[in-house]
């Protein structure tokens, strides 16, 4: 191997951060739209943080991850960014628009865009930036396709390489296996896990998979506005038959098998 | 071949709605490519309703004020408000979930529409003007217009060239942009107000029906075979504008009316890339 192909940092170097400062706070907030989805919310994300929201379709983790990241304004309580947050986004799949006659390289040299500012077009520096997420993702053969005719699967891994050519602090996620099979699903979830472990990059994802986060996340949340439910802790604090109860209205069971996690509701064989 | 000579000959007359046409033509197909890929076509034909209403309304003022003269230039000015209000009306619409977008554009679209026919109806004077108006049959464009007309390009060249990069990712991911930082409703709004501003406009060269062709056909046909975003500007602009100009000299020379003779030379340019794509699969 020749001196100089050295394996590159997934990330470069993070912005000078004094420690124990969080990179996002909500305290005691209220979110939603016209009313309230969750009160009295309390949440925050520090550095090197891997949070996984889960709650049911419609429980309100979208709209919290859009309070978190300062798109909706919380309806009551506070929202606070000490600094500034280099931030990578990887919306619903469902909700990017593979109609538009864009290559997998040009989406995901958006992910430059913010930190480009106003008027200025992107240069060598921020193609290659944006080579290297495409290869972090196992995709970099596709810079040249066409968005639209990528599989759901590769179209994530996209999105993903596009959140990660902002050279983020924080990586919020939105569902990032919706609609995924199994292999393409863990094939995702073992890229964010080793963009944490190896990046130090902090990690918000929101799911209603909780078996595709058990294994990946340290903290986890639970949402549900029909439930009024809003509870965050340790993993192992929260993935306990009688916390998962409360969530799913039914009993649950928690099982550990091979190193991996397995979460089944009981009485029947749909896992949770 | 003796029209054709007869038209080339009339240069001086076809010179000013020739430039005017081409102008209005490469705007609109240029502009279609957003309202295509961000499915707001019928926003353009409710801003293009809005427009013939402002025009509407500034004859009827003259009419009541007893004017003599057409003014043209407050005939214009007051369909750019409308269309600029309506654009920007419609725009902030989409950003609410009171209701469908399509909902307020629906609206928006008849009875603009309704307003249209009740005015036209109340005119006395202009009513035989505003079939040539409405329908882009009027041979003859001042220079005045031509200049109004290359000024609003220039602008809207000028937004597009500076903020591409922003208005391109807020149309295509406005969610992903709006977490990164960016306000998609200021964004939306500039580009609502380019096109509010070009429909008028391009509409007094071409016809408001026909602008609103060309803010579709033009872009519809770059998009059946681009496959990247900047050939797709460039191929529904030169379209929008070869259409324009083959449409008017086509009208002169067969004796048609002009704007259907645009809109239907645009239609056929869907052509070619229907077939393309077909090939393609």
């Amino acid at each position: 191997m020749p001196i100089d192909a050295q394996p590159r940092p997934i990330l470069p170097e993070a912005p000078a951060r004094a420690p124990g400062v969080p990179l996002l706070v909500l305290e005691g907030a209220a979110i939603g739209y016209d009313s309230p989805l969750l009160e009295g919310v309390s949440l925050e994300i520090a550095p090197g943080d891997f949070l996984a929201v889960v709650g049911p379709n419609g429980g309100g983790k979208t709209t919290l991850l859009r309070t978190l990241l300062g798109v909706l304004p919380p309806l009551a309580g506070v929202r606070r960014q000490p600094a500034p947050v280099r931030t990578g986004y990887v919306p619903q799949r469902d909700h990017v628009d593979a109609y538009w006659p864009l290559t997998v390289a040009d989406v995901a040299l958006m992910g430059r865009y913010p930190a480009l500012g106003l008027g200025r077009r992107p240069g060598g520096e921020d193609r290659a930036e944006v080579a290297r997420a495409l290869a972090r993702v196992g995709i970099a053969d596709l810079a040249r396709r066409s968005f639209r005719t990528l599989s759901g699967g590769q179209r994530q891994r996209t999105l993903i390489a596009r959140a990660l050519a902002a050279s983020p602090e924080l990586l919020a996620l939105d569902e990032p296996t919706n609609g995924m099979d199994p292999a393409a699903e863990l094939s995702a979830m073992d890229i964010l896990r080793d963009l944490h472990r190896q990046g130090g990059l902090a990690v918000v994802m929101v799911s209603h998979r909780l078996e595709a986060v058990a294994n990946y996340a340290r903290r986890l949340a639970f949402a549900d506005k029909d439930k009024g439910l809003w509870r965050v802790g340790a993993l192992e604090e929260m993935l306990t038959p009688e916390a998962l109860s409360a969530l799913y209205g039914r009993a649950v069971t928690v099982r550990e098998e091979g190193g991996r996690r397995f979460v089944y509701p009981e009485g029947g064989g749909e896992r949770a | 071949m003796n029209a054709l000579s007869e038209f080339l000959a009339s240069k001086d007359i076809w010179r000013d709605p020739l430039l005017a046409s081409v102008i209005a033509g490469g705007l609109c197909g240029f502009l279609g490519v957003y309202v295509v890929l961000r499915r707001t076509v019928f926003v353009s034909a409710a801003l293009t309703q809005l427009s013939t209403l402002g025009l509407i309304c500034a004859l009827l003022a003259e009419e009541s004020l007893h004017f003599e003269a057409e003014h043209a230039g407050v005939q214009l000015a007051v369909s750019i408000v409308f269309s600029v209000a309506g654009a920007l009306l419609l725009g902030a619409l989409q950003a609410r979930r009171r209701l469908p977008a399509e909902a307020g554009v629906g609206i928006a679209y008849v009875v603009a529409g309704a307003l249209v026919v009740l005015g036209a109806n109340r005119l006395v004077h202009a009513a035989h003007d505003l079939n040539a108006m409405v329908f882009g049959n009027a041979v003859a464009v001042p220079f005045s217009d031509v200049l109004v007309l290359g000024a609003v390009a220039l602008v809207c060249a000028l937004v597009h060239l500076a903020f591409a990069k922003e208005l391109v990712f807020t149309s295509f991911d406005g969610e992903t942009a709006a977490a990164l930082g960016y306000s998609t409703r200021a964004w939306n709004g500039l580009l609502y107000f380019t096109i509010g501003l070009a429909i008028p406009a391009a509409a007094r060269a071409l016809g408001a029906l026909p602008v609103f062709a060309f803010l579709t056909i033009p872009a519809s046909a770059a998009l059946l075979f681009a496959t990247r975003l900047r050939t797709a500007f460039l191929v529904a602009t030169v379209l929008g504008l070869v259409a324009a100009a083959g449409g008017y000299a086509l009208s002169w020379i067969w004796q048609l009316p002009t704007g259907a003779t645009m809109v239907a030379l645009a239609g056929i340019f869907v052509i070619p890339g229907a077939i393309a794509k077909g090939a393609r699969g």
